[in-house]
């Protein structure tokens, strides 16, 4: 059978199941179990055990219980709600301010940790009630985390970077450069989008009455929410920056710093940490085993032959050089959907990159432009994991198809950005130039 | 049906109990890894295990964690149709469903036990600068997903109860589901 | 006639992500030759490292053969194969390439290697023989300069630097360049030359150590024999020419390209060579002797390949 047709079946079952309702982890391993008995054989299965034990084994994901563990915390310690509280008394006045504030802390969280994901749970559960408690519509607070979320690989250090940087043999360093100025791109265009939006509809993201603004005396005692919040920080990205600790490690001090924070509460208790603990567990877990699913899914693409595939499309992409860029951003664009970033770059990157280093494109623009397309692909239906992050952590009155539909806009603001750095590539270009 | 009730429970207590307990290994991973900076910054002597048992936790933290959480109704799933449809109806798709969970579930399970075998029958070890014993993490595999296979066929019983109006299994009594994640 | 028309395809795993000039220079000329030479009746579908099975898994694979070839270092497949503690290394022990190279080709090593991975259903064959050396951020110049050292590092080596009174530790390749550059480690050995320059760690990290750390056959191409004898004879004998001619092309292929690289990072990155004092070298010559003795202590293959290295390092005047 062609690896056309199988690509068609094999994505075709992959949504019919998801349709269906099975959970997403079970609909991956499943269908790759089928998929890899008719094209490989019965014993290929022992793929798909092995691919768990290698996922089991990566020492970066320890990253994501921690921060997850320390949001959970800091949550209920009350810390968070504080430093919401805060928030609106001194943006309060803004139409979408708490929404401004939220992506903030995103880019906070981003410069922290190497992975997407502990961002959208630390601010689906910190966040987002905050939000909505304050009238902000589902759909506005829903796809700000999620685009804020993302944005964990985009602004260093970033795991994918490195990974990218791996498979194409660009300098780290450079990427990693390359990153900050496009991350503060898309900052900004997000937040333009939300203060427009807003100005236009109100009700999306009130503002508070003009009566019920707190008085400057209130809004600097207020101030004092943000101390803790900033202690942690300062921790985490100061032993980060300082040579204390690897990303992951910094992880950790994260986990200290909430802890600082409950026993300044005065709300440290076993009971708390236990059910920070579960309820990290239940997150965590969920994760993971998407990502073994996930991870035996595109192997056993891999191994049908996607790579053939991927090299049969590009050459028949029509349109010069840039109709090559643009194929290759949908392509890219369209495997996000339903694969995991770490697959995507194993089947693509080795057709593209000979390709795009002929044509005479910088490796280090491509990459930038990858890696927002993989930032995308994080909250686009039907897989995204921040999707999945935020579904695990959001009340249950909040469905997927909610979740679904609010990134819609978002994704729209990042893809004008992504075609503002293809046209001006020094936003890319610029700081690794001056650095290296 | 008394059986089936008595092994629906139990199950789902044998997870509940396993993941309670393993749900606190977040916090030994957190001591570790703070150890491990400390270690090399403040004594300048950084240990050869603590970041390998790190990960090794990690992963027995994962892996165990599949029943625990389908017990509580924590793995993500589409619900643009399905939460349209009544509770016979979706236990009714989850009926035709759950044969794609259990080939995966089985295929994990039965190829798991051949490589934990393999592991443990060599005794393997990392062969790192540590070296400790690898074969009771490789163990976990089929361990988490024999504690998964049989939560889902505790799910399958009560889908065929809920869809057959059958006695054995009272959803609203919530005598088998956890708390909502 | 009929059975030598016959083609096949093996999936290959590669250990090497695509940048690694190895997965260039050794799996696809080794893919172009055998296709060449079997007018097409035998293809390799290449698979980068992790694609299919991660690196720790591929001999598994191949010795269930759910896949036909893979690549490895020796370090993966140490709870089967037990002389792969001395194929990935001894420190300290060769001086210099050939001399590795005359160890696995005429003094036995090689078959020794091959014999034990039959056991398996795997056809063993060393890739290339060549050394595994350190880059740091601050030169070593004493002693104390090394013991002060924080190394990034992974296996044998670690527990030998940490033996010798370094501070070694293991952080995963994702996090390596950014440990190296914010300091948390202040040395790390990746391979060596190429190894190093693919990771981009003389950006953060000017001085190339010399001499290596060891000096060993660090990758090796495994064929299922399942897969291997259902070729034709004459197929059999042409994949195992291949590989036989593989070891010696790229041992001094690397070497080449090891010195090309470094001269370019001394030209382009300012990078600079620094030579371990005498004193210093001496005392890590005698930490690592001490430590060959463990592994012999696997099994009596691995005894016999221990004396046999040992006497080799006699006659060459090192012992
Ligand atoms: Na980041
Ligand atoms: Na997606």
């Amino acid at each position: 059978m062609s690896i056309e047709i199988l690509t068609l079946l094999f994505f075709g079952s992959l949504l019919f199941f998801l349709i269906l309702g099975l959970p997403l982890a079970f609909v991956l391993g499943g269908v790759s179990v089928v998929f890899l008995y008719f094209t490989w054989g019965f014993d290929s299965f022992y793929m798909v055990a092995s691919q768990i034990w290698g996922t089991m084994g990566s020492f970066t994901l320890v990253a994501i219980p921690l921060f997850v563990f320390m949001a959970m915390i800091l949550e209920r310690t009350g810390v968070a709600n504080d430093l919401y509280r805060m928030m609106y008394m001194w943006w309060g006045g803004v139409r979408g301010g708490l929404a401004i504030g939220t992506l903030f802390i995103c880019a906070i969280f981003a410069a922290m940790c190497g992975i997407s994901g502990a961002a959208v749970v630390a601010m689906g559960t910190i966040a987002l009630p905050s939000m909505l408690e304050r009238g902000y519509d589902k759909n506005m607070a829903l796809g700000c985390i999620n685009t804020g979320g993302g944005w964990g690989i985009l602004i260093p250090p970033s795991i994918l970077m490195i990974l990218y940087a791996l498979i194409t043999g660009v300098s780290v360093g450079q990427m990693f450069a390359a990153g900050v100025l496009p991350g503060i791109l898309l900052m900004v265009l997000t937040i333009a989008y939300i203060i427009i939006r807003c100005y236009f509809q109100p009700h999306l993201a009130p503002a508070l009455p003009i009566e019920e603004r707190a008085s400057w005396p209130e809004k600097f005692r207020a101030l004092r929410a943000v101390i803790l919040p900033i202690l942690i920080v300062v921790m985490v990205l100061g032993s980060i920056i300082g040579g204390l600790t690897t990303p992951t490690e910094a992880a950790a001090v994260g986990v200290l710093g909430s802890l600082i924070s409950a026993l300044v509460y005065r709300k440290f208790s076993w009971a708390l940490i236990n059910d920070a603990a579960i309820r990290t567990f239940k997150l965590t877990g969920m994760i993971m085993w998407i990502l073994f699913a996930a991870h035996a899914f595109s192997a056993a693409y891999q191994s049908m032959g996607a790579q053939q595939l991927i090299e049969g499309f590009v050459q028949m992409i029509p349109g010069g050089p840039w109709g090559i860029i643009l194929s290759m951003m949908l392509i890219t664009f369209l495997l996000a959907m339903v694969l995991d970033p770490v697959g995507i770059m194993l089947i693509t990157l080795p057709v593209f990159m000979p390709i795009v280093e002929s044509l005479g494109f910088d490796p280090i623009w491509f990459g930038i432009l990858f890696v927002i397309n993989m930032e995308i692909g994080y909250m686009t239906p039907p897989f995204g994991f921040n999707l999945f992050y935020l579904k695990g952590v959001v009340p249950p009155s909040i469905t997927m198809k909610d979740i679904y539909m609010s990134i819609i806009p978002f994704v729209i603001v990042e893809i004008i950005g992504l075609a503002l750095i293809m046209i001006f590539p020094q936003i890319a270009t610029y700081l690794p130039e001056l650095f290296f | 049906m008394h059986a089936l009730t008595a092994f629906m429970n139990g199950v789902t207590r044998l997870n509940n109990f396993i993941g309670r307990w393993v749900a606190w290994l977040v916090a030994v991973m957190f001591v570790l890894l703070l150890l491990e900076v400390g270690f090399r910054y403040l004594l300048n002597a950084p240990t050869v295990w603590t970041n390998e048992l790190t990960q090794m936790l990690f992963g027995v933290y994962a892996i165990l964690s599949g029943g625990y959480i389908l017990a509580h109704r924590g793995h993500v799933n589409v619900d643009l149709l399905y939460s349209h449809f009544g509770r016979r109806t979706q236990a009714g798709l989850d009926i035709v469903t759950s044969i794609v969970f259990f080939i995966f579930t089985l295929a994990l399970l039965y190829f798991g036990i051949d490589m934990a075998q393999e592991s443990i029958g060599n005794l393997e070890t990392t062969y790192s600068a540590w070296n400790p014993p690898i074969w009771p993490i490789k163990a976990t595999i089929p361990l988490g997903a024999g504690l998964l296979v049989l939560q889902g066929l505790v799910k399958l019983l009560q889908d065929i109860a809920i869809a057959f109006n059958l006695s054995y299994y009272n959803p609203d009594a919530g005598q088998s589901a956890g708390d909502p994640l | 006639p009929a059975v030598a028309q016959e083609s096949f395809t093996w999936k290959v795993q590669s250990h090497w992500p695509g940048s690694s000039s190895s997965y260039e220079d050794s799996l696809v000329r080794l893919k172009n030759i055998l296709e060449e030479r079997t007018d097409g009746r035998l293809k390799l579908t290449l698979y980068e490292s992790g694609a299919l099975f991660k690196p720790q898994e591929t001999f598994n694979a191949v010795s269930r053969g759910i896949l036909e070839m893979g690549t490895i270092s020796p370090a993966y497949a140490q709870d089967k194969i037990s002389l792969a503690g001395i194929a990935s290394g001894l420190p300290f022990a060769f001086r210099n390439v050939w001399e590795a190279a005359y160890f696995h080709q005429n003094l036995g090593f090689e078959q020794m290697l091959r014999d034990e991975a039959a056991e398996h259903g795997v056809y063993w064959a060393t890739d290339k023989v060549y050394p595994t050396e350190m880059v740091v951020k601050n030169p070593i110049n004493s002693w104390e300069d090394f013991t002060r050292l924080k190394i990034r590092s992974s296996g044998t080596l670690q527990k030998f630097l940490t033996e010798a009174g370094a501070a070694a530790s293991y952080i995963p390749g994702g996090e390596l360049y950014t440990a190296l550059d914010s300091g948390v480690v202040d040395g790390a050995h990746w391979g060596a030359a190429q190894g190093a320059s693919s990771m981009g760690l003389y950006e953060v990290a000017k001085y190339h150590v010399q001499p290596g750390l060891n000096i060993a056959g660090t990758d090796a191409i495994i064929v299922s024999q399942k897969a291997l004898d259902k070729l034709p004879e004459d197929m059999q004998l042409i994949v195992k020419q291949a590989l036989d001619e593989q070891f010696w092309v790229r041992t001094n292929e690397y070497l080449y390209k090891e010195r090309i690289t470094l001269a370019k990072a001394i030209a382009e990155d300012g990078v600079q060579i620094n030579t371990l004092p005498d004193d210093v070298q001496e005392r890590l010559v005698k930490t690592a002797q001490s430590m060959w003795d463990e592994e012999g202590k696997r099994s009596e293959n691995a005894q016999k390949a221990l004396d046999m290295l040992k006497s080799y390092l006699t006659d060459l005047g090192y012992l």
